[in-house]
């Protein structure tokens, strides 16, 4: 056993440099592009530095970016785990931050009451909207693929009558942007720079580190307990790896599929929550978009692990401050970021399915 | 009868981009490939199309860019997915990212602008007042029939989607009829784009037509007539709402929501009647490596 640990272990440090080369492969595109656009790679990278990494304000500000990215990238972890591939995040945060905003809104409580209150109705919101996708996929096998994805448009539409409807909370000629009323101040979130201040890290007041990070930070911590600590994530983790052995081993295949697909829902209710309690103060149609898309990337990149997600969501709050960057003091457009990251995933999976064949001929050698 | 003819024309012209989509996803499922990029690749193709068009000053040469465009970056998710064996899926969602970043680096690159470009005033003919592309439909779907069931290439297409083991045995190239598959469908994807609006490319145009198009696949049980049958079903109750919108007096939104519910209750309520080819989205690797 310890001898083939041992082995193991080399092959595990192989399997894990999938997403280093593949990083490293779409940044040689990266330069590639800048230097088509006839721009110099030392001012693109001199932009890149100056604009995510060079001083306090701009780190915070890659790491307030990261907050959202770390909990789509989560929640998308979770179901893939299981072997759902929950492409509806991007409704569910929608519908998730709106019934968050409602429990600030409408259930006034005193604010060590409250903030958890939101958090919960923020998860129940994000878990209701992945249920149907959920059930057929459980009771009648629907890809939920093409379900999740029918839904995130039902939830874009649907908020957007709420907004604009029943729950508009706009007065009249002060703001052309469909919102609620204001979130009551105990639900707000508050922010810690003061707190990483008194650390020596001087993260200047305009950033927002929030609440959220202390949201991102439980649910990452949770969520890594359940999958390596508890029978259930085992059970998880088995069905992921194979649905027919699981289901000979005697685990309830479509009930541990059901519960994750609605753990993952319920995190991706969390994404919005920066935007609506800490930097607006009210929900709109309006809070940024494809965060969701986003975490399928985030994921993949981490190889679907709770930890390995914190690197790879700062990696994309890094990439963003970089496009921004890019944008601003070269010709480099900001989209080039999206195709990027497009990129990025391919090349990892690519590299990776290349790893993992090498890995499995040279254990078949090593074991004769 | 002229408001009658005008529907039934503009419905077909409504219904095509997703039709021609889910012609392609019929081919690259039958082949036992997963193609979730369609999205993706019709968002580019549309602009290569105006592009093509601008530029050569014909919409044909546009077409044909368009097509070429469309087999170019199927070929990225045949690579991925039929030579390096990853999942269909995710290929396809990175896919989707990938082009929608790469449409509007073109569109920057092309016309100046990241999110439209220029006016393109090359046109395809009009016929009963709607774009005469839209009348290939009723070939392509004869042609995607007779190709698939009555061909020697499409038995060995759908032998792979169904028992590549098997059709590897009788001396099929897996690996070919797999990338045949995926390609056609790319090219598809080129005519899916050029039915769509041919006179400006903005950003996010496709709107959810190529996942659409995957649920009239599923809806269609990935036989060709079926599958454009399903996108009339969705594309006239599209045509309908477009008509009728001002004159219901419903909210807009449960109105935009319509096809996405008629999608999922559709999926519902058919799903176990509808059979997947039986190695569809799964790769086939030859003996042990």
């Amino acid at each position: 056993m310890s001898g083939s640990r041992r082995r193991f272990s080399s092959h595990l440090v192989l399997s894990q440099a999938a997403p280093f080369i593949g990083f490293l492969a779409s940044m040689v595109v990266l330069v590639a592009i800048v230097i088509f656009m006839r721009e110099s790679p030392v001012k693109a990278v001199e932009a890149v530095y100056k604009f995510a990494l060079s001083n306090a304000a701009r780190l915070g500000a890659v790491l307030s970016i990261s907050i959202p990215y770390y909990l789509s990238g989560l929640s998308i972890a979770i179901a893939f785990r299981a072997g759902v591939f929950n492409i509806g995040n991007e409704g569910q945060y929608f519908v998730g931050g709106l019934t968050g905003a409602l429990a600030g809104i409408y259930l006034p409580m005193p604010a060590p009451l409250h903030i958890p209150v939101v958090v919960i109705a923020a998860m129940l919101g994000g878990a209701l909207w992945a249920l149907v996708p959920a059930v057929l996929k459980a009771a009648r096998g629907i890809s939920e693929v093409i379900t999740t994805i029918m839904f995130n448009n039902i939830g874009l539409a649907l908020v957007n009558y709420l907004i604009n409807g029943p729950l508009s909370g706009m007065a009249k000629g002060v703001s052309l942007e469909p919102q609620t009323r204001k979130i009551l101040p105990t639900a707000l979130f508050g922010k810690l720079n003061g707190f990483f201040r008194s650390l020596g890290w001087k993260v200047p007041d305009y950033v927002y580190l929030d609440y959220s990070l202390v949201v991102a930070i439980v649910m990452g911590a949770v969520i890594w307990f359940l999958l390596f600590r508890t029978r259930q994530g085992f059970e998880i983790r088995a069905v992921g790896t194979s649905t027919d052995v699981s289901r000979y081993a005697g685990i309830k295949v479509q009930r541990v599929q059901v519960g994750a697909f609605l753990m993952s829902g319920a995190i991706a209710g969390l994404i919005g929550l920066q935007e609506i309690f800490a930097i607006r103060g009210f929900y709109t149609y309006n809070i940024a978009s494809g965060l969701g898309f986003d975490g399928i990337a985030i994921s993949l990149i981490a190889q679907n692990h709770p930890v390995g997600v914190v690197f790879s969501s700062l990696l994309f709050g890094f990439l963003k401050q970089a496009g921004y960057g890019l944008q601003l003091s070269t010709k480099v457009p900001n989209s080039v970021t999206y195709a990027i990251q497009g990129l990025m995933i391919l090349f990892i999976v690519a590299i990776n399915a290349v790893v993992v064949r090498a890995v499995r001929s040279m254990r078949r050698k090593e074991l004769g | 009868m002229d408001f009658l003819l005008y529907f039934l024309a503009k419905g077909l012209e409504i219904s095509s981009p997703i039709a021609f989509a889910a012609l392609g996803g019929v081919y690259s499922e039958r082949a036992g490939v997963v193609n979730i990029a369609l999205e993706g690749i019709m968002g580019v193709t549309a602009l290569t199309l105006v592009w093509g068009a601008i530029t050569f000053q014909s919409v044909w040469v546009g077409l044909l860019v368009a097509v070429l465009t469309g087999v170019l970056v199927s070929l990225i998710h045949a690579v991925v997915t039929i030579t390096f064996r990853v999942d269909h899926v995710v290929s396809g969602v990175a896919i989707n990212v990938f082009g929608i970043g790469l449409s509007r680096f073109l569109c920057q690159s092309f016309f100046g602008a990241e999110t439209q470009s220029k006016i393109n005033p090359f046109l395809f003919p009009k016929l009963l007042g709607v774009n005469s592309l839209a009348f290939w439909l009723i070939p392509a779907v004869l042609l995607a029939w007779f190709v698939l069931y009555k061909t020697v290439f499409g038995l060995r297409l759908r032998s792979v989607g169904e028992n590549p083991e098997a059709a590897d045995t009788l001396g099929v190239n897996v690996i070919a009829m797999r990338y045949a598959g995926v390609l056609i469908s790319g090219a598809l994807c080129g005519i899916a784009s050029a039915t769509l609006f041919a006179d400006k490319w903005i950003t996010g145009m496709v709107a959810g037509r190529g996942f659409i198009a995957l649920a009239a696949v599923i809806f269609g049980r990935w036989d060709p007539l079926g599958a454009v049958l399903a996108s009339l079903l969705f594309g006239y109750a599209d045509t309908f709402r477009i008509i009728f919108e001002s004159r219901i007096p419903i909210p807009s939104q449960f109105v935009q929501m319509f096809p996405y519910v008629l999608a999922v209750v559709v999926l519902a309520g058919i799903v176990g009647r509808s059979r997947a080819p039986a190695w569809d989205g799964k790769n086939y690797e030859k003996g042990e490596d």
